[in-house]
């Protein structure tokens, strides 16, 4: 959920990753010991998840569960635990987020749990279709994170505008507002170094990069919608209505504290990291759903979100199983990762809980925070699969976006740039691309 | 006649040293020879055959099974295919262009003067422009980014974009400049403290001055340590890795692929790509190799010429 919280340090720290990966090592798959105790290991970067594990572990003398924090976040982990895999030595249960399940599946890291767990009917079928493939259930989804429209309601007001944009072209409209009365504030940044802040904008234009007929991929990257949302953007940055630089940069964070930026597309975790980016701002922030592309359609994109996944290498499925199933879908866990980690739940059943009732601290001032987020999961769209190769997808929208912002070139042939890189990785790793 | 019996027991003695001598050598040798086969040629040898896989992957849609078969050149052939790999060789030799030559010119220009009759402060001059040196690459990229960028800039960031599509090769470079520059210039100082004092004495008692006792004796006669110089530098640019890649989050003006290494490392563990990164990571070694001999023989003539 914290997923962008390390990213600033994490390619800094790059090298310590391989430092961290030869410690790692020791950590091998569960073991059980002549007492009858099983004994797991859990691999998570969620602040906060050493209390859930604390009251799994009371409460479960019999299967005790060891929290390991990853020496780095997201690929950085997921690529470890491919490597690992091979040697045997990967944690009995891993966070993964939803974009990197079908790499991990195609790597054979993680294990269908469909025997170990007696039913996922508190999940709607949204959920189910990013954990379940060709029948089998991988992993019980932990959260779900649909994008948010974050804005300082002082500034904008102050600027005039009493309610947040609606709609696209409201947001242009109040983009110009804005920087016309201070050429240097912004409403928002393009975010060239967050591929799934885009793919969460394209998922709500209703793009669709991945599709799968039997097992023949379609790869459509530079579909029509996405297309629209780039070419939206382009403009934006052209008529210098915003920020072109990347979100946690020293610049952005400076930029959001000192109320230069004055909103921010993010994801249902930002309170979790906004106290970090702009501490000067807090109960100044407003939450509300992001701009729709027609008046009144709901549909929205997510930017993160997360299963537990149960690992090949784990010699304890059933009981690594069991403790995922409890975290994420019971009450006591539910209820626990809500007030110990400010989740929120990915099961449907869940998301009216007495614990979402208070809002996480830094929206301390919109009480109904949750209440929105639960009406904004209930619109969540995404792409009908997501490809084995997202990681290549994600890196080429880095590199190709940072490129044509620097360059001020067409974000169409970006995009084209992206989906090229795309289908000839699958191609060359030998997947049947129509 | 009568020497012969005289050379005849010397005679043995040669061949006994002979017999002892290779074993002595080969024992001292040893440990730099193994560390050297353990950890630079198997790494590489292992690194040539992981070049020359690839994964496969057939069954399903999610490919129920993968497997790893051989690829003969292919990855080779997309590396030297792909225009992005000589795109970022040649951004590799614009901050080396700006780097190696600044290096060399201000450390030789920095030993000079903390060498001359008229230096005073040396000590301490000589720590301050070694201290960078200490400072870790990371976090020196850290804090030369904060300098840069507009937000938190107090050299002018404002004014000046430090991360133009010109600017950045400079702003990259003079990063790096400075992460190494103290460290060469103990090394040209060195040399020049052990130049005999004499040939100065010599050279005043004739009338040169400051600047052409530094121009005429000093210069020439570091020559090679200059040509060392010259050689850490351009190893030192081949290598460039940290200063890009910490300064990557701040700017869209970097990409993964902005020198070679940070390709290979974007290869191996941002696309799980082992092999491709392999591949590049291996020619990138032949071309550091070539570079490295070019360089010697080159700065070896130079000198050679010089001291003449």
């Amino acid at each position: 959920m914290n997923k962008k919280l390390l990213r600033g340090l994490a390619i800094p720290l790059a090298g310590l990753v391989a430092l961290g990966g030869l410690a790692a090592c020791s950590t091998s798959g569960g073991q059980s010991d002549g007492s009858g105790v099983v004994n797991l290991t859990f691999v998570n970067w969620d602040n906060g998840m050493d209390k859930v594990v604390d009251a799994w572990n009371t409460a479960n003398p019999k299967i005790q569960v060891k929290l390991i924090k990853p020496s780095g976040t997201g690929y950085t982990l997921y690529n470890k635990l491919i490597t690992d895999n091979k040697a045997g030595t990967n944690p009995d249960i891993a966070e993964i987020e939803y974009p990197a399940i079908p790499l991990m599946i195609s790597n054979k890291v993680i294990v269908p749990v469909d025997k170990y767990i007696s039913s996922l009917d508190n999940y709607s079928q949204n959920v189910l279709d990013r954990v379940r493939f060709e029948g089998k259930t991988y992993g019980v989804p932990q959260n779900i994170c649909p994008l948010v429209f974050f804005y300082r309601k002082d500034l904008f007001e102050a600027a005039g505008i009493t309610k947040p944009p609606a709609t696209w072209d409201e947001f242009a409209a109040d983009a110009a507002i804005i920087h016309g009365k201070n050429p240097k504030q912004y409403i928002s940044n393009f975010d060239a170094a967050s591929p799934e802040w885009f793919s969460g904008l394209a998922e709500q234009a209703g793009a669709n990069w991945w599709s799968a007929k039997g097992s023949t991929w379609t790869v459509d990257i530079d579909d029509a919608a996405t297309q629209k949302v780039a070419n939206y953007w382009q403009d934006l940055l052209t008529k210098d209505l915003v920020a072109p630089g990347p979100s946690w940069s020293t610049q952005w964070n400076t930029d959001m504290n000192t109320g230069n930026i004055v909103g921010w597309i993010s994801g249902q975790w930002a309170p979790n990291q906004l106290p970090s980016i702009t501490p000067d701002t807090a109960g100044k922030w407003a939450a509300a759903p992001v701009p729709s592309w027609t008046a009144g359609d709901q549909q929205i994109g997510t930017w993160g979100g997360e299963v537990e996944g149960v690992t090949a290498n784990s010699k304890h499925p059933a009981e690594a199983a069991k403790f995922v199933d409890w975290m994420n879908n019971s009450e006591k866990g539910i209820d626990l990762l809500i007030t110990k980690a400010q989740v929120f739940p990915a099961s449907a059943k869940y998301q009216s809980l007495p614990a979402l009732k208070t809002p996480p601290p830094f929206m301390s001032t919109q009480p109904d925070y949750n209440a929105l987020m639960a009406q904004l999961a209930s619109h969540v769209r995404g792409f009908d699969i997501w490809g084995p190769n997202a990681n290549i997808t994600f890196n080429a929208y880095s590199d190709a976006f940072g490129k044509a912002v620097q360059n001020k070139t067409s974000f169409q042939d970006a995009l084209k740039t992206v989906q090229e890189a795309s289908v000839a990785d699958m191609k060359k790793a030998g997947y049947t691309v129509k | 006649m009568a020497t012969v019996p005289a050379a005849a027991p010397a005679r043995p003695a040669p061949a006994r040293r002979r017999r002892r001598g290779p074993i002595l050598p080969v024992v001292l040798v040893a440990p730099a020879v193994a560390l050297l086969l353990l950890f630079t040629f198997a790494p590489a040898v292992y690194a040539f055959v992981l070049s020359l896989l690839r994964v496969h992957v057939s069954g399903g849609l999610l490919g129920t099974s993968t497997e790893t078969v051989f690829a003969g050149v292919a990855n080779y052939a997309s590396t030297l295919a792909d225009p992005e790999f000589w795109a970022s060789l040649g951004r590799m030799l614009l901050v080396a262009s700006v780097g190696v030559p600044s290096v060399l010119i201000l450390a030789t220009l920095f030993a000079l003067c903390l060498d001359a009759n008229r230096a005073r402060l040396t000590g301490f001059s000589r720590l301050a422009i070694f201290l960078p040196y200490a400072v870790p690459g990371v976090i020196a990229s850290l804090l030369w980014g904060f300098l840069y960028l507009p937000a938190t800039s107090p050299i002018g960031g404002q004014f000046i974009d430090y991360f133009g599509n010109t600017t950045i090769f400079f702003a990259v470079a003079n990063v790096a400049i400075w992460g190494v520059l103290g460290f060469n210039m103990v090394v040209l100082y060195t040399a020049l403290q052990s130049i005999p004092r004499e040939l100065f004495d010599a050279a005043q008692i004739d009338g040169a001055s400051e600047l052409q006792i530094a121009v005429r004796i000093k210069l020439p006669m570091i020559a090679p340590a200059m040509t060392l110089v010259a050689l850490f530098s351009v190893i030192g640019a081949l290598q460039l890795f940290n200063e890009p890649t910490t300064l990557k989050p701040l700017t869209n003006a970097i990409s993964s692929t902005w020198v070679p290494l940070m390709r290979v490392y974007s290869d191996a563990f941002v696309n799980n790509d082992i092999y491709g990164g392999a591949a590049s990571a291996f020619t990138l070694l032949v071309m550091t190799v070539v570079a490295t001999v070019l360089v010697n023989v080159v700065g070896n003539r130079l000198s050679r010429r010089s001291a003449r």
